[in-house]
């Protein structure tokens, strides 16, 4: 059956659009309310995002009970470059209806040039607490924080601790000293692997930003991500050699420089499956959890502790996930946004696993994986979360030049050239000179 | 023969046979010639055992030839090793025990072909097992491939080439078509891929070609039964006496006829809806960007998602790959997964003078 829909209505709207835009008018327009409709007469909702493969499916049961009770037909299609195709597309003006978002910056990005719809009234959210940030106010605006994911946890196996009569650190400092142990008692404490394709760099970027978060404090932390502090500054400095520590120590890494660079970081932890394994401990995000292979029951065999901090109170959790915002106001694409932003609308996907729900009101029954609802509890707990660094920088270093940063830094160890680098490219208002 | 002049008759004042009467007209079989076809079909004194030796000496020298074939991925060897194959014979030996009810000649063939069956496949193993340098089923070619999928067009080539067999069986005079039916039907390179594959662990493979196989040994059988039946092979008061009983014995055959065409019919649709969906990715491909040109295209359409994985090369930038994906899942109706790789193709010229 075809799925074809007549689009023409969009097209005609669109044109004068961009003239306006040409004609530098940067007013907040949004495409006329014309509706798209497929070949089965059902109203047709666009979305585009970063969901691949299993992804995908689950997104797919997100939106299925919303077009059941709707009967909107909500057609999903998403890529691997989403950074890059979301900029072409608002180049050529081939916009989307809503578009998922793994970094608040494009949202900002493009508000600011007026494509972004506001949210309707009803959900915008008002929640001004210390507890969570976001960014800026314009996300607050436009964004429904969608889906979640917590970054600052470290992986490993339970039974392997115990039987090196290894303890789960709770400072930074205690685990600096076990990884010591480790490599004394002759294996690589981290697994480490940054591999993937064109966003090679992102692991690293996590784990400066989780430094920093720890070392600075979230407000030194805000200051960094908004640019009033340069990369080359004695603090972001500093996070950077600790990182050295853990790349470029003896042995601390399973592989060496070599394999952090070229292995894949869905396959960062293999070596630590293995028997006998050879490495400890990894550092990464909650959505790794689908690369555990069968037979690794979540904590029996595998579990996480949180990224300690200087001391032993609760660290803050660096999260990230998605934010969907919509290019125009129709009443199908507002209903959409509206269901977003509830609860429920994350729990078909929870069902599966793979999703974890940002929402503070989420029924956690509905979470079809242990994993998801323990990292669920932990964004709950956190006493401090912070969106992910990078992913709130201008795209052109947060997508860009701080990901090469790292590449470099890691394969060189040159300090230097790598925070140089990422001053350099950040777009700063120009000084003119004055007189 | 009776007497074949038309003129003849005319002038005798009998009336003339017509022509419809001569097409009719069945070979005419004596008791001694239908023994000696089966004899040589399968001997059932003391030859037996020089035909059984015989018959076990060709079954692994084929299939060694087949499965060397098979890997070298030469058609010409396959074809020789064709040749060589002594299974046709029993199996013909099958079909004639069957229509002519002879129960000892029947379990003797069938212990025959079953006993060749199994050396086949144990050839085609021990032959990739001393060969195994390097071969993975990946790496499998065109003449070993052809033999893991069947469908219904071979069912088709079975039926008509055992027909041919039992044809050629009973018409003295046409023996020298017995080596083309030979190399028609697919005997033992089918069961050399079974043995070849199931030592690459591909358990998939194996059994496209056990059932390739299986398809070929009841379509001969049951066909060539079917024309020695219509040939007069069988004397007419077996045939008239035994009908019941001979519906009985054939019937097995034609159950399982039914229920090998069952597996390839299916086999055949989805053979045919993979490849339409083929054509589509290719044209939407053209559709997405005409500077693309397809470099390689795996697809698969079976199960709730398609998926694509596709090598392209381009001249310029390209269009991004989300626009292909929703190409194809508008044009087909159903939801894919696309990978893609890129290989960009710069031209340029340079002379000197």
């Amino acid at each position: 059956m075809s799925r074809s829909a007549s689009r023409t209505c969009e097209q005609m709207h669109r044109r004068p659009v961009r003239r306006f835009l040409a004609l530098g008018v940067a007013a907040s327009l949004v495409a006329a309310a014309c509706t798209s409709t497929g070949s089965d007469g059902r109203v047709v909702i666009e979305v585009f995002g970063p969901y691949r493969g299993e992804e995908a499916v689950g997104f797919a049961a997100t939106f299925a009970p919303f077009e059941e009770e709707t009967g909107f037909d909500v057609r999903y299609v998403g890529t691997g470059s989403f950074a890059a195709d979301i900029q072409k597309r608002v180049t050529e003006a081939e916009l989307p209806d809503i578009a998922i978002f793994p970094q608040p910056a494009l949202i900002t990005d493009i508000a600011s040039r007026g494509l972004l719809a506001p949210l309707p009234e009803s959900i915008i959210d008002t929640d001004s607490s210390e507890k969570r940030s976001l960014g800026s106010a314009t996300i607050g605006q436009h964004a429904v924080w969608f889906r979640g994911g917590a970054k600052s946890l470290v992986w490993y196996l339970p039974t392997a601790f115990a039987d090196r009569g290894y303890e789960v650190p709770t400072t930074w400092d205690e685990m600096i000293a076990l990884s010591d142990t480790m490599v004394g008692d002759g294996v690589a404490p981290w697994c480490l692997s940054i591999e993937s394709f064109a966003s090679t760099g992102w692991v690293g970027t996590d784990w400066i930003e989780d430094i920093v978060l720890r070392e600075q404090g979230d407000v030194l932390y805000d200051q960094w991500v908004a640019g009033d502090i340069l990369f080359d500054s004695s603090e972001i400095r500093h996070a950077f050699l600790t990182f050295g520590t853990v790349v470029h120590g003896n042995k601390t890494v399973v592989g060496g420089t070599n394999r952090i660079l070229n292995t894949p970081w869905q396959d960062a932890a293999a070596p630590m499956f293995e028997d006998p394994l050879r490495c400890m401990m990894q550092r990464q995000a909650s959505f790794w959890a689908p690369q555990i292979p069968e037979g690794f029951t979540f904590e029996q065999d595998i579990d996480f502790f949180l990224l300690p901090g200087p001391t032993e109170a609760p660290p803050p959790i660096l999260v990230s996930g998605e934010l969907a915002a919509a290019f125009n106001d129709r009443p199908e694409v507002a209903a959409f946004m509206e269901f977003l932003s509830t609860p429920e609308a994350g729990e078909g996907w929870a069902e599966l696993g793979g999703f974890i729900s940002p929402h503070p009101d989420f029924d956690p029954s509905h979470y079809g994986s242990e994993i998801d609802r323990r990292v669920g509890q932990v964004i709950e707990d956190a006493p401090r979360i912070r969106f992910d660094g990078s992913d709130q920088m201008p795209p052109v270093v947060g997508t860009g030049t701080f990901w090469q940063a790292m590449r470099d830094y890691i394969r060189t160890g040159d300090v230097d050239a790598a925070v140089t680098l990422v001053d350099d490219s950040w777009p700063r208002a120009v000084q003119l000179p004055e007189g | 023969m009776p007497p074949d002049s038309s003129t003849d008759q005319l002038l005798a004042g009998v009336p003339a046979v017509s022509l419809w009467d001569r097409v009719r007209e069945r070979e005419v079989w004596t008791d001694d010639q239908r023994e000696e076809v089966l004899d040589e079909l399968f001997p059932d004194d003391h030859r037996q055992i020089q035909y059984v030796k015989r018959f076990a000496v060709l079954i692994v020298l084929s299939t060694m030839i087949a499965a060397f074939g098979l890997l070298a991925n030469s058609a010409a060897v396959v074809i020789g090793a064709m040749l060589v194959a002594p299974l046709m014979t029993p199996m013909l030996a099958l079909s004639a025990s069957l229509v002519y009810a002879q129960m000892r000649r029947f379990v003797g063939a069938l212990l025959m072909v079953i006993f060749g069956t199994i050396a086949a496949i144990a050839v085609g193993w021990f032959v990739a097992f001393i060969a195994s340098g390097g071969i993975t089923p990946e790496s499998l070619d065109s003449e070993i491939l052809a033999r893991t999928s069947p469908s219904l067009l071979d069912l088709g080539i079975a039926i008509a080439a055992g027909l041919a067999g039992g044809y050629v069986l009973t018409h003295k005079g046409s023996m020298s078509s017995l080596p083309g039916v030979a190399i028609a039907v697919a005997l033992v390179p089918p069961l050399a891929t079974v043995g070849v594959t199931l030592r690459l662990g591909a358990t998939d493979l194996a059994t496209g070609a056990l059932l390739l196989y299986t398809t070929n040994l009841i379509a001969i059988v049951l066909s060539a039964s079917i024309v020695m039946l219509m040939s007069g092979f069988v004397p007419d008061h077996i045939r008239l006496l035994a009908r019941g009983k001979m519906g009985a014995r054939l019937l097995p055959w034609v159950i399982a006829l039914v229920a090998v065409a069952v597996p390839l019919a299916l086999h055949t649709r989805s053979v045919i809806e993979e490849e339409s969906f083929s054509r589509l990715v290719s044209q939407t491909v053209v559709q997405w960007d005409p500077r693309a040109t397809i470099v390689d295209l795996d697809t698969d359409i079976g199960g709730n998602r398609a998926s694509v994985v596709i090598t392209v090369a381009t001249s310029g930038d390209g269009r991004p790959v989300w626009e292909l994906a929703q190409l194809i899942a508008d044009t087909r109706g159903v939801d894919v997964d696309v990978e893609i790789s890129f290989q960009n193709v710069r031209t340029d010229a340079s002379s000197t003078s």
